[in-house]
């Protein structure tokens, strides 16, 4: 059970997919990575392109202090971070970010590409060792447990990440580099966007831009009075063909987020605010590539070139920096790089309706609208049986208590049904999150919070966690969708004929009814009597049962007495007038529900 | 973690739920597993939303703001065989008589919770709890479910 309720971070569900679909999550895993961690990337982006010495707006040497530890440091951590969790929640977003810095230490590149294999990595390790152990631990040694296994992971990961990841990155970026100076010595200069590119979207841009393209192009301006060079990275054409195409033809968040983005872009020169939407849909490297390679080719054709390095790469640095003459050269090259990128783009955004991150709610969408359209609503009116859950999740006030139990009984349920790609998890209402494919349970006072924070889940209302018939419900519409056709469907067992007990009753004479429990079953006849008063309200009967013990019991010809079998001859020692039904079984004899409709 | 035999009291005889619920949280605060506010919590919890939870069972636990008061994960039995009524008013029927008092931090509950709740999922299981005649029998009957 621990291991179940530890399992939350399951996100990734076993199921057939196609490559297509493999290469898809791939890159929006990818993307998840960055995509939560854009704010930090804007923060270092305007502290670069304000006070950077010199090239900033406003050089400021103090705060440009900033830059260094905010690239090298932060933003991988957070990256290494935000991949563990999402593999195993907190424990695996430690044990990722410390494995981080295993790759961060003594690599002369920022380490985006390393903390995309690290985070992800150390979540996994932490979360297979916990599969392994967790089970084993003692009671009382769950913390110690908890901190040094992660601890300890964390350290070894960190320290192989050191020695093995990181000569392996930091070898991926010379070898682009190396590329690229291999490329420019050929004097096949707009080949060398087959490195830039796809380089400047791991991160890199900084390491091919400052390390190889700013060196050699500052040997140039010293022979030529400018060059070329330096418009290779800082070409800000392919970025900005992909955001607008983004803008256009992009579905939801990446389609509301892709005007902002050409802004910073384009203008402010912090280009890595596009590579994520290329990471959402790794295809688009092929128009940034063609864009890169076409618009080097009408820079070399026009004769283009830049005074010193445009850094940031915005379109206003790249203008102070172009020599008298040279701007229709320069603005050609990032024109040309900007359309091709563009009418590429699109024709990939538009061919492929399903869309990196925003694809599973894509489909969660069409799959309400299919319910929907087959008048079959989800919300609490019956659920729908083409509705594809992935995920299931008890919300309750806490998180503490009843939402755990629910999640209990429906999970034995859908092991007992076979299903077990199903997780089923518990949480607080205040820590819902949109998912796609979500169903969430809730008590029915609670439904309303839990629909508002997350509107496109389908939620179920139940008013008792403990026999919900709702739980039954959902199984069944689980099992439909796993292609289970054997369904078993719960027959109800036919009323038995019990007339034969009650023969020697003569129900006219009752008008009041006792339940009579022994010294041993108090407990049980006070839930019988709960029960079977219950079922007198809804036959709409004018009695209400009541429980006495066997030494109180009163003796009288309007008196029906009900016990147990067990004492029945105890109770007739006691009792001369009183009539008496004996069941095994207080609580579950159908036969006392029969009895109701028999009285008056 | 485990249920505890001191953790569990049997025979017990209230005159409202909230007496009830206070006794559930007071075996909590005896044995060190939360502070006295907690109880307050526990009691606020109820008035906001029922712990009731159906088949003559209710699980008293404090809401958000009461996971402070919480030093150790902890459940506490309080077995009421006569019952309390657990219902917001008079046509309201809710009769309880297995309370579980709840502190639980990091999920450190979870199982012993799944395992009240698996038993608990059959009333005849309930009833056999509210039958129960020694704190090991509780415990005993609890560890069924456990495959």
């Amino acid at each position: 059970m621990t291991q179940d309720s530890q399992a939350v971070g399951q996100t990734t569900v076993k199921q057939k997919s196609s490559i297509k679909t493999k290469i898809q999550r791939f890159g929006t895993a990818l993307s998840g990575m960055i995509m939560p961690n854009i704010a930090a990337i804007i923060a270092w982006g305007l502290v670069t392109a304000l006070f950077l010495v010199p090239g900033g707006w406003l050089p400021n040497a103090q705060i440009a202090k900033l830059i260094n530890p905010m690239l090298h440091y932060l933003l991988p951590l957070l990256i290494g971070y935000v991949g563990g969790r999402m593999v195993y929640e907190e424990r695996g977003a430690v044990v990722g970010a410390i494995a981080t810095t295993g790759v961060i230490v003594g690599a002369d590149v920022p380490m985006f590409l390393g903390a995309m294999i690290m985070g992800p990595f150390g979540g996994w390790c932490m979360k297979q060792f916990d599969r392994l152990f967790s089970d084993k631990i003692r009671t009382g040694f769950e913390m110690i447990y908890q901190n040094f296994s992660a601890g300890i992971i964390g350290m070894v990961l960190a320290i192989i990440g050191q020695f093995i990841v990181n000569p392996l990155v930091v070898g991926g970026s010379n070898i682009a580099a190396q590329g690229v100076s291999w490329i420019i010595s050929a004097h096949l200069l707009p080949l060398a966007n087959i490195f830039i590119e796809p380089a400047k979207v791991l991160f890199l841009n900084n390491a091919v831009g400052n390390g190889i393209l700013v060196p050699l192009g500052i040997q140039q301006v010293g022979q030529a009075g400018k060059s070329i060079l330096f418009l290779l990275e800082s070409n800000p054409g392919p970025g900005l063909g992909i955001l607008l195409a983004f803008c256009l033809y992009g579905k939801g968040s990446s389609k509301s987020s892709a005007p902002g983005a050409v802004i910073i872009q384009f203008l402010g020169g912090i280009h890595e605010i596009y590579f994520p939407y290329i990471l959402m849909k790794p295809l688009l490297i092929v128009p940034a590539i063609l864009a890169g390679i076409s618009g080097t080719f009408t820079f070399q054709l026009l004769g283009a070139g830049l005074k010193a390095a445009a850094s940031p790469g915005s379109i206003i640095s790249i203008l102070l920096m172009t020599p008298k003459g040279s701007y229709i050269a320069n603005l050609a090259g990032i024109l040309v790089a900007t359309i091709v990128s563009f009418i590429l783009s699109a024709i990939i955004l538009k061919r492929d309706k399903s869309l990196g991150g925003d694809l599973e709610t894509k489909q969660a969408e069409m799959q309400q609208m299919k319910a929907e359209s087959k008048g079959l609503t989800n919300n609490n009116n019956g659920l729908s049986a083409s509705t594809d859950i992935k995920k299931i999740i008890f919300a309750c006030d806490a998180g503490m208590g009843s939402s755990a139990m629910g999640a209990s009984l429906l999970r034995d349920k859908l092991k007992k049904a076979g299903i077990t790609t199903v997780p089923v998890t518990n949480v607080a209402v205040r820590d819902l999150k949109p998912e796609p494919n979500l169903l969430v349970v809730t008590q029915k006072e609670l439904t309303d919070r839990a629909t508002e924070k997350t509107p496109a889940a389908i939620h179920v209302s139940v008013g008792n966690f403990m026999n919900s018939s709702r739980y039954d419900e959902i199984v069944q519409m689980l099992k439909q969708n796993v292609n289970k056709a054997n369904s078993d469907s719960v027959s109800e067992e036919p009323a038995e004929n019990i007339s034969g007990l009650f023969s020697q009753i003569d129900f006219a004479r009752v008008k009041k009814i006792s339940f009579v429990s022994g010294d041993e079953n108090v407990g049980s006849t006070t839930m019988a009597v709960s029960s079977f008063n219950d079922e007198l309200k809804l036959a709409q009967k004018n009695l209400t049962a009541n429980q006495t013990s066997l030494a109180n019991v009163q003796d009288s010809p309007d008196q029906l007495l009900i016990t147990t079998t067990a004492m029945v001859e105890q109770l007739k020692r006691h009792v001369s007038q009183a009539q008496i039904v004996a069941v095994d079984d207080l609580l579950k004899d159908k036969n006392l529900k029969n009895l109701i409709f028999h009285l008056e | 973690m485990k249920l505890d035999k001191k953790m569990i009291k049997l025979n017990q005889h209230f005159d409202t739920k909230e007496d009830a619920i206070r006794a559930a949280g007071q075996l909590l605060v005896d044995n060190g597993c939360v502070e006295p506010g907690y109880v307050n919590s526990m009691l606020e919890r109820n008035k906001e939303l029922s712990t009731y939870i159906g088949n003559f069972i209710a699980i008293p636990h404090g809401i958000d703001e009461g996971k402070k008061y919480i030093e150790k994960t902890g459940i506490s039995v309080i077995q009421v065989p006569e019952g309390i009524e657990f219902g917001e008013n008079h046509d309201d029927h809710k009769v309880v008589t297995v309370v579980f008092g709840i502190a639980g931090v990091n999920n450190e509950h979870l199982n012993v919770l799944s395992q009240i709740a698996l038993f608990c999922r059959k009333v005849e299981n309930v009833a056999k709890l509210a039958d129960a005649q020694s704190e090991q029998e509780v415990i005993d009957l609890l560890k069924e479910v456990e495959e």
